[in-house]
């Protein structure tokens, strides 16, 4: 076996994932290209697009030794991956959000809470440290959608500019986590690959950490 | 075309409890044979085979296994009202029995041991429910002697199996734990970086590291930690700017370790991994990991558990390894490793000619060739045996003088 193979996540990382494989001097992969092909053949290395919560599935099963992946999928995944690098793109925030006129964005948290998300392990984590009544209810989709129906009290969710809150009269109570991308690596691929799968934690560390000084100054 | 609509209105799984699988007659037979390989390799290294039960009381489960483990452990009650649970795993079944029934020794104690295993694993995540372990332990023994017999015959037992390509990844479950105390890191720093480094989020053991006062010899070791791997020279690398004398003497072992993993003539599939991430609760000393470059799981894993049985009440120094034969066998598959069964020869007969057709099978069975007579008479085997007790192959071709001739026409078939 020669090259690696790497899961990159579709949806809103699959840019910044290609961005950073290019100033990594990895590798120059277009993401239009993934628009039309599943997977892109790269000197020795196979890249394959999928869903972002099947990254670290293909990691763990070894299907691919590495993957990119938002920390956020990671916190509701109980596949078994090493965590590498942060990647330090693909900035979200997982907040407690309530509608505006409510008594728990007023500061006064009730009882009973029902809560929407599609981040069920992560809103049990959360509510663990609290001692509450809560219901949490998993949806696939527009959970912002859950207040104003009367489906939920409020929902915790993903987001990065808060417009989509905003909007549909959500505000923010309460972070319950902050998310970055993540190089994540096969168990095995990190002990018996462990000079790619080094070298490529390296490359992205360092090209990761040059963005940042960048964007600092 | 039949849409989704003909989706049965509820999983049919024909008496087949979910999440556990039928191993049909081929590979069936190849992982049996890769499990008696295991059990003869273990046996010819004085190992002496030993079972014990699929079912333990959950008690003494619990008294080995962390909580995690515990968590996924098939569990009933059994008429008492005791709380029972399936195995999940066997080393804690043999603790007990040398911690009762063989606490007078003769020291030290080589047992083996092959069973299954079971895990109450989520469904549809393409885990095993049930697999297969097979595994050593050597109780007694203080020695790292012990320690490096335990990865020889753990490697010597793979490739007698036939799995090819492995590495073993040496570590000490003591190293990063002295390496955090004798830098000083306490309370709930310390616990942090351990309990990341276990859940191996590496981002989260930086940004922990970042919050202490640790100096920066002993931070960049455990940053340097995918890295911190290779031959004997990576100790020396490792001890300079180290301080402490517990992460000193992991170290020290692992030279030690190391020399004799050399003596047994297996240094070119060994390498030292001093960020090797294990239970830190249940190892205390030399731990391995087997890997194969064709499988992404480990394929074995073992090492020193020296305070497992005094929680039996017999305090015994204990190291061992075990390994999960279903990956091996998987990989194995994937690798095309795996030699399928010969066939089995067919022998038919016409009427009167049964007893003489039997004759011919018991002398190809005494040359171990697989053979069965077909059950009614006037079929079309490998070898046919007609009314008058010739013998030939089918449809009235070549014909064998003598039973002899027969059975070697049968042996040239199966190969």
């Amino acid at each position: 076996m020669k090259g690696l193979r790497i899961a990159l996540p579709g949806g809103t990382l699959l840019e910044g994932a290609c961005d950073l494989l290019r100033s990594a001097g990895v590798a120059r992969l277009d993401p239009a290209r993934f628009e039309r092909e599943l997977s892109v053949h790269h000197d020795d290395d196979i890249y394959v697009k999928v869903r972002p919560t099947d990254v670290p599935v293909y990691v763990e099963m070894g299907a691919c030794e590495c993957g990119i992946v938002g920390k956020d999928v990671l916190w509701e995944s109980d596949r078994e991956c090493y965590e590498l690098a942060d990647l330090g793109f693909g900035h979200c925030r997982l907040v407690l959000a309530a509608p505006r006129d409510s008594a728990i964005a007023r500061g006064q948290w009730p009882q009973s809470l029902r809560v929407a998300t599609k981040y069920p392990a992560s809103a049990r984590r959360f509510f663990a440290a609290r001692s509450m009544n809560v219901v949490v209810i998993q949806l696939h989709g527009s959970v912002e959608l859950a207040p104003q129906t009367g489906l939920a009290d409020c929902v915790l969710d993903i987001t990065a500019t808060g417009r989509t809150m905003a909007a549909n009269d959500l505000v923010e109570v309460a972070v319950a986590g902050a998310s970055t991308a993540r190089l994540i690596a096969n168990h095995a691929a990190l002990k018996t690959r462990n000079d790619a799968v080094g070298g490529l934690a390296t490359a992205l560390r360092r090209a990761a950490a040059v963005r940042m000084a960048e964007g600092a100054a | 075309m039949r849409g989704p609509d003909a989706l049965p209105p509820q999983a049919i799984n024909h008496g087949r409890a979910d999440g556990f699988v039928d191993h049909l007659v081929g590979p069936a037979a190849s992982r049996r044979r890769l499990t008696d390989a295991f059990i003869e390799t273990f046996e010819s290294w004085g190992f002496g085979f030993m079972v014990t039960p699929l079912i333990e009381p959950l008690d003494t489960i619990a008294a080995g296994v962390g909580g995690a483990q515990q968590s996924a452990l098939f569990r009933f009650m059994d008429s008492d009202g005791e709380l029972l649970a399936l195995v999940g795993e066997r080393t804690v079944s043999v603790a007990r029995v040398v911690a009762t029934q063989l606490r007078e020794g003769p020291f030290p104690l080589r047992l083996c041991y092959a069973g299954p295993v079971l895990r109450n694993q989520p469904l549809n995540a393409g885990r095993r429910r049930e697999s297969l372990q097979a595994g050593c332990e050597l109780l007694g023994a203080t020695g790292l002697a012990a320690d490096a017999e335990c990865i020889a015959l753990a490697a010597a037992a793979l490739e007698r199996g036939g799995v090819e390509h492995i590495q073993v990844d040496v570590g000490h479950a003591d190293f990063i734990p002295g390496l955090l105390d004798s830098a000083g890191l306490e309370g709930g720093a310390r616990d942090e970086v351990l309990a990341a480094l276990a859940r191996r989020d590496l981002v989260a053991v930086e940004s922990a590291l970042a919050n202490t006062e640790m100096a920066d010899a002993e931070r960049r070791l455990l940053l340097a930690f995918p890295t911190l791997r290779g031959g004997r020279e990576i100790l020396d690398t490792a001890a300079s700017g180290l301080r402490g004398e517990r992460p000193q003497r992991a170290l020290r072992e692992l030279a030690e370790l190391w020399d004799l993993i050399d003596a047994h003539a297996i240094t070119d599939r060994v390498q030292l991994d001093l960020g090797a991430v294990r239970d830190w609760d249940y190892y205390t000393g030399p731990t391995f990991e087997v890997f194969s470059a064709d499988s992404g799981f480990a394929l074995g894993s073992g090492g020193r558990y020296d305070t497992l049985l005094s929680r039996f009440g017999s305090p015994l120094p204990a190291t061992g390894f075990v390994l999960h034969v279903d990956r091996c066998h998987d990989s194995m598959v994937r690798t095309g490793a795996i030699h399928g069964s010969p066939p089995v020869l067919r022998i038919s007969w016409d009427e009167h000619g049964y007893t003489e057709a039997l004759a011919l099978a018991r002398a190809a069975r005494e040359r171990s060739l697989v053979c069965a007579c077909d059950l009614l008479e006037g079929g079309d085997g490998d070898v046919h045996v007609s009314a008058s007790g010739r013998l030939s192959a089918p449809q009235g071709g070549t014909e064998y003088p003598t039973l002899d001739s027969a059975v070697s026409a049968l042996a040239s078939h199966q190969q």
